[in-house]
């Protein structure tokens, strides 16, 4: 029984450390967000303004849209891609099928600073993609692709095929059949695919500062830009609303989740 | 333009990589008929079910679908339908949205579809539940659902595959009459398959059993079950009594076989008699137990002692072994014949069946 005590202390007070380790800097960040202190690492009261800074920063504002613009497009573009991928790998019998699976996963693994580096010199001294949105576009699809490939496939080793062979029993062609079933069937995996892609393209650092050239700047950039002159509480501003939004999203599906479920 | 069989199969072959799954299988099944593939697992019947549906393409020979072939037609414009063995009802969609799915892709107009899938919820009865998702019915409202999906296209002929198999035993009987009734009802032809006999013999009007890719025998359920032409339908249909043996004298209609070890059995004589005779088989109910000293009443009398008697509820399984060869009888003593004779195990008694019961097999 004693021993049993002893770990009904130490476990809750690791655990609490372990939690404060993880939240204390994200919640020092979003308090300060919203001190007077102009450096933004003191409470000096309540305020709202580096918030109207932050929103009439015209650096801020274009860098924010980038994200967003290259965000959505490697959504759209990388979940289909993805997904016909995943369906073409677990349908079809074609040689070299195994050797295709496991190299498209790979980019998953590789460490950025590789990617990020390759593919610069591919852009610049082999086919010669101006550096900027197509650029940082391409980049970004071809990281994503293999995340909706592998969340797809996952969801595909679990689904009951003869689903699409009852359809076209029933008189459906291939393309009503995709249409009607499969895509309903993968509908959770592809929005959990999305759901990946687009905060791991929207927060992308490294690969995106190797190959966006001069000028093209995206949120993380301008947020490690700006750091250079120490860190303002803009940036505090800017943290706060990326830990936001995530947490907004998580919610909605989770709300989502349950409805689907009663 | 008499007698056109509904599907007709002429000389048939499909060979996946390892296997050929259906060798050269012609057969006819008839307008309104109950058609029955059986056999054990792995002998193709699936297969062969598939190629009739198109959901697999055949390597020889002609499918015909009312006369004409049907090799090249794809499977979602083929006028025939499949319940599936999982069912494979579309889990995101509503029972009606189910059973709606083919008139909607036939472009049948809204109202029709409305009144048909209407009609087909009663014919089934599951009024009620049309708005419920395939995980909120219960095994058997799933069933009906399936079949209500395909016959709800009013096919040429609805192929179903072991669709009794999920079901637990109670469940299995009371969808199996329904299912018959439901065929009758309908006037809709049937091509069945099935690795369980009882399911088989109970639905079918023509049983077809099949054999590594091969048909080996068909006829009525009834020939099936009481004459089987081979050693191996004779044990599937659960003949369990199999002699190997041969024909040593033929006299006023009646055959003399000498099993391998030496047995003598009569058999009455039939239309096959003349052909090769490899043997007998003999169903355990068609055999009497008697009394040692009862008097012997013609053939097929033999000496044994009972070495088993197991409890089946319905009946005893006894088998008793013969003191001429040893060799092992099983018989099914009915609950009212056991209780009249008191037999026990280890009793010394006499086993008798008629030339009759005797079935000739010829392979």
């Amino acid at each position: 029984m004693k021993s049993w005590n002893k770990t009904g202390k130490i476990l809750p007070a690791v655990a609490t450390l372990v939690y404060l380790f993880m939240w204390a800097p994200v919640f020092i960040l979003v308090l300060f967000s919203f001190s007077n202190n102009k450096f933004g690492i003191k409470w000096e009261g309540f305020t709202l303004k580096w918030y109207a800074e932050l929103f009439n920063n015209v650096a801020v504002r274009n860098a924010l849209k980038m994200s967003l613009t290259v965000a959505i497009i490697t959504v759209v573009v990388a979940t289909i891609a993805g997904t016909l991928t995943a369906y073409g790998l677990y349908k079809y019998k074609f040689r070299g099928k195994r050797a295709l699976r496991t190299t498209i996963l790979l980019p998953i693994v590789m460490p950025y600073v590789v990617t990020g580096a390759a593919l610069l010199a591919f852009f610049t001294r082999i086919v010669h993609v101006p550096l900027g949105y197509p650029s940082i576009l391409i980049a970004h699809i071809s990281f994503s692709v293999p995340l909706a490939v592998f969340v797809v496939l996952g969801r595909m080793a679990r689904i009951d095929w003869t689903l699409e062979e009852a359809s076209a029993d029933l008189g459906a062609d291939r393309l009503t059949t995709w249409r009607k079933i499969t895509v309903p069937l993968l509908l959770p995996a592809i929005i959990a695919s999305a759901a990946l892609i687009f905060p791991w393209s929207f927060d992308d650092f490294t690969i995106t500062y190797f190959v966006a050239g001069v000028g093209s700047t995206t949120l993380p950039i301008y947020v490690f830009s700006q750091l250079r002159y120490g860190a303002t509480p803009v940036i505090n501003t800017i943290g706060t609303i990326f830990v936001t939004l995530p947490i907004i999203g998580l919610l909605l599906v989770s709300l989502l989740q349950k409805k689907e479920v009663t | 333009m008499e007698n056109i069989p509904c599907v007709e199969l002429r000389n048939v072959v499909k060979r996946f990589p390892s296997v050929t799954a259906v060798d050269h299988v012609s057969l006819k099944v008839e307008q309104g008929k109950v058609f029955s593939l059986l056999g054990p697992s792995g002998c193709g019947k699936t297969t062969a079910l598939r190629l009739v549906a198109g959901l697999e393409t055949l390597d020889e020979g002609d499918i015909l679908i009312d006369g004409k072939v049907i090799n090249d037609v794809p499977a979602h414009k083929r006028e025939c339908n499949t319940v599936f063995q999982t069912l494979a009802l579309f889990p995101h969609m509503t029972a009606e949205q189910n059973v709606a799915y083919g008139l909607e892709r036939r472009k049948v107009p809204k109202n029709e579809i409305k009144r048909r899938v209407g009609e087909m919820f009663e014919l089934i009865q599951l009024g009620g539940m049309e708005k419920r998702r395939p995980s909120q019915l219960s095994g058997g409202q799933r069933q009906r659902i399936a079949l209500a999906r395909s016959l709800v296209l009013k096919p040429k002929i609805l192929l179903l595959d072991e669709p009794l198999a999920s079901l637990d035993r109670k469940l299995r009987k009371e969808m199996q009459v329904e299912l018959k009734e439901l065929q009758r009802e309908v006037g809709i032809t049937f091509l069945y398959v099935t690795h369980d006999q009882k399911v088989a013999l109970s639905i079918s009007d023509i049983i077809a059993v099949m054999v590594e890719g091969r048909l080996e025998q068909v006829g009525l359920a009834k020939e099936i079950y009481e004459t089987p032409r081979t050693k191996f339908i004779a044990d599937f249909m659960g003949a369990t009594n199999i002699f190997s043996g041969k024909v040593v004298a033929k006299t006023n209609g009646e055959l003399q076989l000498q099993t391998e070890k030496g047995l003598k059995v009569i058999a009455a004589e039939t239309k096959d008699s003349s052909k090769k005779i490899t043997g007998i088989s003999i169903h355990p109910e068609l055999i009497e137990i008697l009394p040692k000293n009862t008097g012997l009443k013609g053939d097929n009398n033999f000496k044994g002692k009972i070495v088993e008697m197991i409890y089946q509820g319905d009946f005893i399984e006894t088998k008793v072994c013969l003191d001429q060869t040893s060799e092992l009888v099983t018989v099914h003593l009915s609950s009212r014949q056991d209780r009249e004779a008191q037999f026990s195990p280890g009793e010394e008694v006499l086993v008798h069946w008629s030339p009759e019961s005797s079935n000739i097999l010829l392979g």
